[in-house]
């Protein structure tokens, strides 16, 4: 049954790929099979089912339904769902629409095996699955040869981070001979624990696009908006905070590893809030605020409070999808991504405020669910230390400043030309129900609402102070005042920063061009030159000790030749002699049958005279009986 | 049973010559058929086989007693899978459309005749005879590439059977080493398992072990064994490179475990290390070079390369002196999967390159580009084995190299950890050929682009269908290779 969640969405996709002669069917099929999922999803959770499949030899494939699992194993196809409805009328035209509402189910298929595994073998199935369905959809367009390269490079840069998984298996098998988590409770050996560590945080921080990983969210964009949509919120990048909070416990002893953690949230919390302030571009914008919230959630992992990164993933889900569901209506409204030339507020004031919604959870505004869960975290920083609180505090102030700035410059008054019609009812539809789930997680506020986190997500809270959110309301007046001196001045896009610098910020500082510089140039030209040493050197090596071979086998033939070739010379000529003779013997007979033996053993002797010149293999056949004879003779006279 | 199976396919291949030449038509037929009798003999074997002991269905017969030379076959957890796999690929080939040069009857011979030596050497239980079927191999190889092969077909067939022929003599050597060794003179090979007669250390037990290995290492090959290796791929038939990969190299890796490992494992624990780091070198190596190459065939043959790196890796940590013992177990299992899955992956990349080959008349991967839109079918099976290549989860090879990297962690964790950085590579390098032959424009020259006909389906779908079986559910397959990597790593 813990196979449901798994097996629904899996074969939902066939389904939807056998109904692609039906385009109208494809949304409602699609949206169905999700919500479907989450029907059993909830029912696993609440039964908190286990099960496991064998790969023989002590492989066992465990799933289980614990902690934080049953909160994702519902959540992933909630907001799929909501993708999956909004796809199908945004891309209603698009003649591969069945392949790709498929490939979202069968990528929520591969999360909620990534959510329910019990164990490392499980994981890295579930770990790669997601990897590759997020190449099929980002290069989902492959008829433009930059999608399928920008899908390679989000490919490749995640599959780096994926060894970590190998090498935590290696390690905790080592440690446990097994793969599953619990056995590593209790477990004492604090280097190959440390090993475990690096390796599920170098995995999850290059799922969750964390620093230095960061830039390949950029390269995902070549995918169509729905699955950016999907990827940012709950599947594939959500994976990796996912694990942190999962596995932290167990991996909490390791001395290093919390720090480890808080310091890689902390500089991609804000190094990827400034990303977003100063992007131009609609989705790289939203890409770089996705990996600053991944950096919150790390953040609270690392200072022990792995239910307040599991609030924000929650309240993040809804909103991050939201807001790039309402990036897609504006690429088709304004048919561009550049924020300066947007603003579509007056021509689409319903799809504004809904969008509207997604950006006061991000900047997290009361009451929203958003802003409850970002006092979670602020609350957790400060408990890890006075510095961390106040570098989550500075990042809470980035991403109500960019959140503002995307909602005034994409969804603000203006007058730009729209080319779409409105709106399509499905991508309304879509973008209401997450708005109201956004909407929804207000309730938190509630006397109460903690607890219910804490229970859900099976991780605790930090106790906040009241002078926090004091703090942060702080902050929100502070960010709304220098958006409004933006707006007076002008300066929304610019920001009033020279075009260089702001441009090297907005590309991930740099970072690409580095990664390029560092990784990607230096491998290739190791490779050019590897195979060109591959030629030049060791097959020359080959070549020279065939050329020595070869000279001796010559000096061989001019040793033997003359005896065998006169030989063979002797026995063909003879036999054509008498062959000839026979026939003008008998030359009114046909006498064929002699001709044609004659004739038969001069291309023989041909041939065996063809033995002798230069075959050198015939020879190293020659060597090689003789040794064996050698040999044998050696070995019986002993 | 077993005898069967290695001479059914011989004496049909004596029949095809004999065959008048009017009777051509007859020669595909006759040899698939022939061919599905060692397939089924195999898959009887695999029901009959019992878990956990030893060699099995074993059949001798006397040949030369005066030295200590039997006629016998069996099989046990490692061969049974390689043989299998073997046969499977060849009924494949002969399936799989090739150009035939007017000569089928010859061409299908060749077939049944290296059909018949690669179950040979991999059912041998006596070293003489599998010596002598390991050097007919090359015979066989050596025709199928210089007769129906293209390019300079003649020099790479010579090539391949120079440089694998020093590497037999080498073994050769080694194989006379160890009889020399024995008490009793015997080329019995379980007789030589059982009792280890090689000395663990001394001069003579290196000098054993370096001429197995190396003659194991040009045939696996190992880096920098393996410049043979581009040019007979490259020149061979399509049918034939699948052999090649999927078989021959078999036969290698097969050796290292057969005769290095447990005939004289304490002289292999001294070099378990040493060629662990060839094992990470020919990983690195390999698939880098892979990554640098414009033409599909030879890029599909220096992966081949880099995967048998993870075969000799898994199996340098099962005979390695340190560990535990359930990772050097779990290193040697994925050792031997890997060498199943590689068969049947690379066999099938070979295949297509071959399809490939047929419709574009170049093997040059930038001549290409958007040929998913005229051929959906070869661009999904291609995904499907390329992907598996890569060892994505899902598909036989990562199976194998899951164990095989979990394993040598808990061995040689710098060397695993090393290794891992191929996985890397290999999926950019597999990723950008599909990107560059399979998506983004349609050149005008591929308007006219066919997609895969009948017998290219029907050849390619069983061998697919084992990739996906194997990896979801392995079971089957683990279980009869655990319990001899079990028995080995323990003694």
């Amino acid at each position: 049954m813990v196979w449901l969640p798994v097996l629904v969405p899996a074969l939902g996709g066939v389904l939807v790929l056998l109904l692609r002669g039906r385009r109208t069917a494809l949304g409602p099929a699609a949206g169905t099979v999700a919500v479907l999922t989450a029907g059993v999803g909830l029912w696993v959770a609440a039964t908190e089912a286990t099960g496991s499949w064998t790969w023989g030899a002590g492989m066992d494939l465990g799933l289980a339904a614990e902690g934080l699992s049953r909160l994702m194993v519902v959540l992933v196809p909630t907001i799929a769902a909501a993708v999956a409805v909004y796809a199908a009328g945004h891309l209603a035209d698009d003649p591969a629409l069945a392949r790709l509402l498929a490939m979202i189910l069968g990528f929520v298929a591969a999360m909620e095996l990534l959510v329910l595994a019990a164990d490392f073998l499980t994981l890295l199935v579930a770990w790669e699955l997601v990897g590759a369905a997020s190449w099929i959809l980002i290069g989902h367009e492959w008829r433009d040869a930059e999608r399928p390269r920008s899908a390679r490079e989000a490919f490749v840069t995640t599959r780096f981070g994926d060894l970590g998984l190998y090498v935590a298996s290696g390690a905790v098998f080592a440690l446990t001979g097994g793969f599953f988590f619990s056995d590593l409770e209790g477990v004492d050996d604090p280097v190959l624990l440390g090993v475990v560590a690096g390796g599920v945080l170098l995995a999850a921080a290059a799922k969750s696009a964390q620093f230095p990983f960061s830039p390949w969210l950029f390269s995902a964009m070549a995918g169509p908006t729905p699955v950016s949509a999907l990827l940012h919120s709950a599947t594939m990048v959500a994976a990796g905070a996912y694990l942190l909070a999962r596995l932290q416990p167990f991996l909490q002893p390791v001395p290093w590893f919390a720090p480890a953690v808080i310091g890689i949230g902390l500089v991609t919390a804000l190094a990827g809030g400034l990303v977003a302030l100063a992007q131009q571009d609609f989705k790289r914008a939203l890409a770089g605020s996705t990996s600053a919230q991944y950096g919150l959630m790390l953040v609270a992992i690392g200072a022990g409070f792995t239910g307040a990164a599991a609030g924000q993933l929650t309240a993040h889900a809804a909103f991050k999808s939201l807001l790039f569901l309402g990036a897609g209506v504006a690429l088709h409204a304004g048919g561009t991504l550049d924020l300066s030339k947007l603003r579509l507020g007056r021509a689409l004031p319903r799809v504004a405020t809904l969008f509207g919604v997604g950006a006061l959870a991000l900047a997290a505004v009361p009451p929203l669910g958003g802003a409850f869960t970002k006092e979670t975290i602020l609350a957790a920083a400060f408990h890890a230390g006075v510095w961390v609180g106040a570098g989550v505090a500075v990042a809470g102030f980035l991403s109500a400043l960019y959140a503002g700035r995307l909602h005034l410059l994409a969804y603000g008054p203006g007058d730009p030309e729209v080319r779409d019609g409105p709106p399509r009812r499905a991508e309304m539809g879509a973008m209401a129900f997450l708005a109201a789930l956004s909407l929804g997680l207000g309730l938190l506020w509630l006397p109460g609402g903690d607890r219910i986190i804490e229970r859900v997500a099976d991780g605790l809270l930090a106790e906040g102070a009241r002078w926090e959110l004091v703090l942060s309301l702080g902050m929100l007046v502070v960010a709304l005042g220098l958006l409004a001196v933006w707006w007076r001045r002008g300066t929304l896009v610019s920001l009033g920063l020279p075009d260089r610098l702001r441009g090297f910020v907005a590309g991930w500082w740099g970072l690409p061009t580095a990664a390029r510089a560092v990784v990607v140039e230096p491998v290739v030209g190791t490779s050019r030159g590897l195979s060109w040493f591959d030629w030049r050197a060791v097959d020359r090596v080959v070549r020279a000790v065939a050329a020595f071979a070869r000279a001796l086998s010559g000096a061989l033939r001019r040793a033997v030749e003359p005896v065998v070739d006169g030989f063979v010379r002797l026995v063909a000529g003879g036999t054509l002699a008498s062959a000839e003779v026979s026939r003008t013997i008998d030359d009114e007979g046909v006498d064929g049958a002699v001709e044609g033996v004659a004739e038969g053993i001069g291309v023989a002797g041909a041939r065996s005279r063809r033995l002798q010149t230069g075959m050198s293999h015939h020879y190293y056949t020659m060597l090689v009986i003789g040794t064996v004879v050698a040999m044998i003779v050696a070995a019986l006279w002993r | 049973m077993l005898t069967v199976a290695v001479f059914v396919p011989l004496a049909a291949a004596v029949a095809l010559l004999a065959l008048p030449k009017r009777r051509e038509a007859w020669a595909r037929p006759t040899a698939i058929a022939v061919s599905l009798v060692p397939l089924a003999v195999m898959v009887i074997a695999w029901i009959r086989f019992q878990l956990g002991s030893g060699f099995q269905l074993v059949e001798s017969v006397p040949w030369i007693p005066a030295l200590g030379i039997t006629y016998k076959v069996g099989i046990d957890g490692l061969s049974l899978p390689l043989a299998a796999m073997s046969a499977l690929l060849f009924t494949i080939s002969m399936i799989y459309p090739a150009d035939l040069r007017g000569k089928a009857r010859q061409y299908f011979a060749a077939f049944l005749f290296l059909e018949a030596i690669s179950l040979g050497v991999f059912l041998s239980l006596d070293l003489i005879l599998f010596f002598v079927f390991w050097d007919l191999s090359l015979v066989g190889m050596y025709f199928l590439i210089g007769i129906w092969g293209h390019g300079d077909a003649q020099r790479s067939a010579l090539k391949f059977f120079l440089y694998t022929l020093v590497g037999s003599l080498a073994l050769l050597l080694g194989i006379l080493g160890i009889y020399l060794s024995t008490p009793d003179r015997t080329f019995d090979m379980v007789e030589i398992i059982r009792t280890n007669p090689v000395p663990a250390t001394g001069l003579a037990s290196t000098l054993i072990f370096l001429a197995l290995g190396l003659g194991f290492a040009v045939k696996t090959p190992l880096a920098p064994f393996h410049t043979w290796l581009p040019p007979a791929h490259v020149d061979a038939p399509a049918p034939a490179s699948t052999i090649l990969a999927g078989v021959l190299l078999k036969m290698g890796t097969y050796g290292f475990i057969r005769l290095s490992l447990q005939m004289m494992p304490e002289t292999f624990q001294r070099f378990a290390f040493p060629l662990g780091v060839l094992a990470v070198i020919s990983i690195l190596y390999g698939a880098l070079v892979a990554m640098a190459q414009t033409s599909l065939k030879r890029l599909i043959a220096y992966t081949s390369v880099n995967h048998m790196g993870y075969v000799i890796l898994g199996v340098a940590a099962a005979g390695a002196m340190i560990g535990p013992e359930s990772a050097r177990s779990l290193a040697l299992t994925g050792a031997t999967i890997e060498m199943v899955a590689h068969g049947l992956i690379t066999g099938a990349l070979f295949l297509i390159s071959g399809s490939i080959l047929a419709r574009g008349e170049t093997y040059e991967i930038g001549a290409f580009g958007g040929l998913a839109a005229r051929s959906p079918k070869l661009a999904g099976f291609t995904m499907l084995a390329a992907f598996a290549s890569l060892g994505l989860p899902g598909l036989a090879g990562f199976v194998a190299e899951f164990q095989i990297f979990a394993g040598t962690l808990g061995v040689y964790p710098w060397l695993a950890g090393v290794g891992l950085l191929g996985i890397v590579i290999t999926a950019a390098l597999f990723l950008r050929m599909i990107q560059q032959v399979f998506l983004g424009e349609l050149p005008p020259r591929w308007e006219g682009w066919r997609d895969l006909g009948r017998a290219e389906v029907v050849a390619l779908v069983p061998i697919l269908a084992f990739v996906v079986i194997i990896g979801v559910v392995p079971a089957w397959l683990v279980d009869v290779i655990d319990t001899l990597s079990r028995n080995l790593v323990g003694s």
